[in-house]
């Protein structure tokens, strides 16, 4: 695939990014679902209001944003191999780390190890597939 | 029990990548129509593929319902041990002893955040 490296590029890019985005927002809808139901039965005219109505929001924004990812990702694999592309989606690993401790809707704590061992799988991903060459299939 | 749900989710999610690997080289190779696309996810190897990848979905969201993302999350790079693993015996890529050494950190910063 010589004639437009940038498009191998752009799905690599969005694949991790909407695959992130996908993690963060299903959980922020399953976070909802949790305070919809912390009140007792759901009953279907709750759907109007925040619990419930964000629940789905941002679950079905999630799924859309994850379906949207493993298009990028078919196309990411047409043209490289599996074993050099694959540990690069571990990049979002650190954006949903980012997000989901700065994010206020989801204010997860963020702990000493819990950044060392992201920052450890990160120099993982490095060693794995920005060494080696690009392995185009 | 969450934990059990997690492993059965990566088992499933690292199943799809190998086949969908399979299917974007068989089906998808040198494809530019979007009909030509549409047609070939309902390939043997990309329907398979999607099955699992929404069967692992689904288990995953279970997990998430109960654990933090930013722990759970993670767990899900187990799949990249198993993933390079495919990709070297069943697919019969080659791989450098850096991408293994990347697999082994990468496996390493899992253990320390899955044991807080």
């Amino acid at each position: 695939m010589t004639r437009a490296p940038w498009i191998g590029a752009a799905a690599l890019s969005a694949s991790i990014v909407l695959s992130a985005l996908g993690q963060l927002g299903m959980k922020a809808g399953m976070q909802n679902l949790k305070l919809a139901r912390a009140g007792g039965e759901i009953a279907w005219s709750a759907l109007s209001t925040p619990p419930l109505r964000d629940a789905v929001f941002f679950t079905t924004a999630g799924l859309v944003a994850y379906g949207l990812s493993l298009l990028a990702w078919l196309a990411v694999l047409v043209r490289y191999r599996l074993s050099y592309a694959y540990p690069l989606l571990a990049l979002s690993y650190v954006l949903v780390y980012a997000g989901a401790t700065q994010w206020p809707a989801l204010a997860e704590v963020p702990t000493p190890q819990r950044t060392i061992g992201t920052l450890l799988i990160l120099a993982g991903v490095a060693l794995a597939s920005l060494t080696g060459g690009r392995a185009s299939r | 029990m969450s934990n059990l749900l997690l492993l059965l989710a990566v088992v499933l999610l690292s199943t799809s990548q190998v086949l969908q690997k399979v299917g974007a080289a068989r089906r998808l190779a040198g494809k530019q129509k979007p009909s030509e696309w549409i047609a070939a996810l309902f390939s043997p190897e990309l329907l398979t593929a999607i099955v699992c990848i929404v069967a692992g979905t689904a288990l995953w969201l279970a997990v998430l319902y109960r654990m933090d993302v930013s722990r759970a999350f993670p767990f899900l790079s187990l799949t990249t041990v198993l993933v390079m693993a495919a990709s070297r015996f069943l697919l019969g890529e080659p791989v450098s002893w850096h991408r293994w050494a990347g697999v082994l950190l990468i496996a390493g910063g899992i253990a320390l955040v899955a044991s807080t």
